[in-house]
């Protein structure tokens, strides 16, 4: 029981001192564990980690665990699916780590009384503490801003020098987890080409956008869905077959082959294994504003709504709901006026978020502002609780309006 | 900025080891300055109720036990790689989700001197 090699007290010391404690024998278990401090102390090498319980499944079941930062961001702690901000925390309590210790109600209390070695390996006082967080992903446009594709021709031209990303690269790079990471790029239309993560020059997407449209105009493709195949086989003169694909399927969904064609006794165009894609309406529109919109900036409402519907497919309906969060239409002011904003251009801090947006505007109706700070939204704070902690509400004519419950800076 | 992996090195295999803690308030000291390595600290018994009971020197200590909302990670600093390029690396040894709490005031023990010892 005893070790050979260190000493250990007697149970003639430990009765003494229970003695001396004024503890009898009947109160306690028979069993001491006497604590030492280890021969060679460890306070520098060990490091405590506060884990929730979906960071410890994942670190249980393997699953890759990083922790990402440099000396200018805090650091975070990413899982597969979810991001951390790393804090460290300090105590004044001691907290005294033991490698093997028994706990009561493991220890028998009808046992003859032993004695049991134990040894502190560490003394500390800090710990670090993980924050669910957002992931900060606003550099990730940043990165891909560096390079974007215009098509193999221009890759080498000199203004197709800047750096391109592979999907671990932007890793080591953004803060957030590599699902969100994904999720993120989703949502920006970046593709993968030729290894590196691309998003598409605005000018180079206007071309292919148009020359689907063509295409999809002349075969009257716009009532019947586009099938893929034969479009891409059409167009991979110009543009290369991946990077079609990719926005044609941006811009449509899938025909389930399923649903439709019930109502329809054309029977060949329900052709086993052609897959159909129907161009979408709102976002097809929504692209052809950011085009009259990316140049001019401002435009007064009437005129842009004349012009947009004009540059539309025929057949497709403009209206404004399909520019939530790429255009501000001020309806307060004579005449009315629309301007480009788009939710990607704000900061993603969201007290910064809130001091922009007012320096841009004073006031804001509930319907104006909710599409620039919806995607701030978390389970613990959506739209509404929100606006209660970084504005003030005033009502003005019977509207509720918000605007900033601090100086801006 | 550099990634660092962190990881339970048995992961997958069963139980990840646990450690104890036991939380003191203040911090330890000695009369006199020396290292603290392979000093005794004092005897841990446990009450019928299993409520531990520190004895420290001439202070007997009543505490609680407190099973952790959140867990601790031991963290140490992966040093089994002999490749240098790989990195750093994090590894998590063991888990403490159980400690040992004595937050009251350390009650001394009166000496009444005993007969003998």
């Amino acid at each position: 029981m005893m070790d050979v090699e260190t000493e250990t007290r007697s149970l003639k010391e430990i009765e003494a001192v229970l003695n001396f404690a004024k503890l009898s024998r009947d109160e306690i278990k028979p069993s001491t564990q006497c604590v030492y401090f280890a021969n060679h102390l460890d306070n520098d090498g060990i490091k405590l980690l506060e884990l929730d319980k979906t960071v410890l499944n994942a670190l249980e079941s393997g699953e890759r665990v990083v922790i990402r930062g440099d000396k200018e961001d805090n650091a975070v702690l990413c899982t597969d699916d979810n991001t951390y901000d790393i804090k460290q925390g300090e105590i004044s309590n001691a907290m005294l780590l033991l490698p093997e210790m028994t706990l009561g109600k493991d220890l028998d209390s009808n046992s003859e009384t032993n004695i049991e070695r134990r040894e502190v390996n560490t003394v500390i006082h800090t710990f670090y503490e993980l924050r669910p967080c957002k992931p900060r992903l606003a550099l990730l446009r940043t990165l891909l801003g560096e390079n974007q594709y215009s098509g193999e021709i221009s890759e080498q031209d000199e203004d197709h020098q800047g750096k391109k990303y592979t999907f671990n690269e932007l890793l080591d790079l953004v803060q957030g987890s590599e699902s969100q990471i994904l999720v993120a790029l989703k949502k920006m239309e970046a593709l993968i080409i030729n290894g590196y993560w691309r998003v598409l020059d605005f000018d180079y997407l206007v071309q292919i956008m148009t020359h689907i449209i063509q295409l999809s105009d002349e075969n009257d493709w716009l009532h019947t869905g586009v099938p893929i195949e034969e479009c891409l086989n059409v167009l991979q003169e110009l543009f290369p077959r991946s990077v079609i694909e990719h926005v044609l399927k941006n811009y449509s969904d899938k025909i389930d082959p399923s649903s439709s064609g019930n109502d329809d006794d054309n029977d060949d165009k329900m052709m086993i294994d052609i897959d159909f894609y129907k161009l979408n309406e709102d976002k097809i529109c929504r692209f052809y504003a950011e085009q009259i919109l990316k140049h001019a900036k401002k435009f007064n409402l009437k005129q842009f709504m004349s012009t947009w519907e004009k540059s539309v497919p025929e057949g497709m309906k403009t209206n404004l709901f399909q520019l939530e969060g790429l255009a501000l239409v001020e309806k307060d002011c004579s005449p009315e006026v629309i301007s480009y904003l788009t939710v990607e251009s704000l900061p993603e801090d969201i007290s910064d978020r809130f001091n922009e947006l007012f320096r841009i505007k004073e006031k804001w109706r509930l319907d104006e502002i909710t599409p620039y700070i919806r995607d701030l939204q978390t389970d613990k704070m959506d739209v509404t609780a929100m606006l209660t902690k970084f504005a003030r509400a005033s009502t003005s004519n019977g509207v509720k309006l918000y605007n900033s419950k601090r100086p801006i800076t | 900025m550099v990634q660092i992996p962190v990881r339970i090195p048995s992961a997958g295999d069963g139980e990840t080891k646990e450690w104890a803690m036991i939380e003191l308030q203040g911090s330890l000291e000695t009369r006199n300055p020396v290292p603290l390595g392979g000093k005794f600290i004092g005897d841990l018994h446990f009450t019928h109720k299993d409520v531990p009971v520190l004895i420290i020197g001439h202070h007997i200590l009543y505490g609680k036990v407190v099973t952790l909302e959140k867990p601790y990670g031991i963290m140490v600093k992966d040093t089994s790689s002999s490749d240098t390029t790989a990195g750093t690396s994090y590894n998590i040894i063991a888990v403490i989700k159980k400690k040992l709490l004595f937050k009251t005031r350390p009650k001394p023990i009166i000496a009444n001197v005993p007969k003998k010892l």
